[in-house]
């Protein structure tokens, strides 16, 4: 991000980056940069908090203001446990029941509900592997069965299966929000991927990958697991 | 909760140890009046829109994001699981703050939004995305943009 504010500066534009790793703005100096507390993906702090992102905006933009010889870094320090990196919602629970006889029956028990995160959202995230919900569980599921699904075209099977894993996760995610409430990121990425069995078909998944001898598998092994839970699962920790 | 040592490992380590290619200080460009400010956002969250070819590891390119496009077809391919995505699956604005933006506009904070808002894929090497950058840099000043702002994940 540093290195894209140098490249439009020298082009003519002028620039503020929203930081969120501090270290990487003091390392490579670009000419103006806010840095955020919040957690990594919300660059701008919670979701639903206009008043948050507008100020997050403004203070950005606030540095344009300023007089500068030399690369401006200041810091945004309004820290709020609203955006997801706090200490969550005692009270939130997954908004139904799961059926948990098979990975593909608790997927299809899913559906209804994050039909209605959709609707309460008004969008879905869901749709970049460009299979629905369900059928991405089952080509995870099947992947390295004996009878796979055959794969659509238009896009790799291996680039399939990555990103029929961000379109599984995507789809529980956003379901367990179809009632709203403040879970923390942490909360949600517990009760995912130690209370599902999406979650534990992703993890085998994973290392199925991680392990492969096709070297395209073993490319995709990091993203689709976060780094620190595959740590724990590898050494048989608990999640702190 | 973005301080390194708020990180768990072994993340920490990866984001502490990242290649950050040294640069020469560049001479920024004096802004103009926020009344005439034309601001872009342009994000490295590998955004791209519905239907698009996902953005894959090291891709150098970038992707428009028009004002048309609602936010339910903006979607993020972007490499790493290693940082939050309910947010931006709540609220686009965490992300790519384009609502907030407009809303300056109406209130006369800023000259304009941008028509148009733009993403990069992270975790490519910076130097790699030079020629794409300046491309970038030099289409959104023939389409009137002045000022940028650059939103990471």
């Amino acid at each position: 991000m540093s290195g894209l504010a140098h490249y439009l500066e020298d082009e003519g534009l002028a620039t503020v980056i929203v930081a969120l790793v501090r270290e990487h703005i003091v390392s490579m100096r670009p000419p103006r940069a806010l840095w955020v507390p919040f957690e990594l993906g919300r660059p701008f702090g919670a979701p639903g908090n206009a008043d948050l992102q507008r100020r997050v905006l403004q203070a950005s933009l606030a540095l344009l203001d300023k007089a500068i010889s030399a690369p401006l870094l200041e810091d945004f320090n309004e820290a709020t446990l609203a955006d997801g990196g706090g200490d969550g919602d005692d009270n939130w629970r997954f908004p139904g029941a799961l059926d948990n006889s098979s990975v593909l029956a608790e997927a299809a028990s899913v559906v209804p509900i994050w039909q209605l995160a959709c609707e309460r959202l008004g969008k879905t995230s869901v749709g970049i592997s460009g299979l629905a919900p369900e059928a991405a569980v089952e080509f995870i599921e099947r992947f390295h069965s004996v009878d796979p699904m055959p794969n659509p075209k238009g896009m790799a099977q291996v680039t399939r299966a990555r990103f029929s894993v961000d379109d599984i996760k995507a789809f529980y995610f956003e379901a367990a929000l179809a009632e709203g409430g403040h879970p923390s990121t942490q909360q949600l990425h517990e009760w995912f991927w130690s209370g599902t069995l999406a979650g534990a078909l992703l993890r085998d998944f994973q290392e199925s990958t991680r392990v492969s001898e096709d070297k395209n598998l073993r490319l995709i092994a990091s993203s689709l697991v976060p780094a620190e839970r595959t740590y724990w699962f590898l050494n048989g920790l608990e999640a702190p | 909760m973005a301080r390194l040592a708020d990180i768990p490992e072994p993340e920490r380590t990866v984001i502490a140890d990242l290649d950050c290619p040294l640069y020469a200080d560049t001479p920024p460009v004096t802004a103009v009046a926020k009344a005439l400010r034309h601001v872009a956002i342009v994000s490295t969250a590998g955004l791209i829109v519905r239907g698009e070819r996902p953005m894959l590891a090291n891709e150098t390119g970038y992707r428009a994001i028009a004002a048309t496009v609602g936010d339910g077809d903006i979607l993020c391919s972007h490499v790493s699981t290693n940082f939050d995505r309910t947010g931006f699956q709540q609220d686009l604005n965490v992300m790519l703050p384009r609502d907030r933006l407009r809303e300056m506009e109406d209130e006369g904070v800023i000259g304009k939004a941008a028509d148009t808002h733009y993403a990069f894929m992270g975790a490519t090497s910076p130097k790699k995305l030079e020629d794409k950058a300046r491309e970038l840099g030099r289409s959104m000043l023939a389409l009137g943009v002045n000022t940028v702002v650059l939103a990471p994940v």
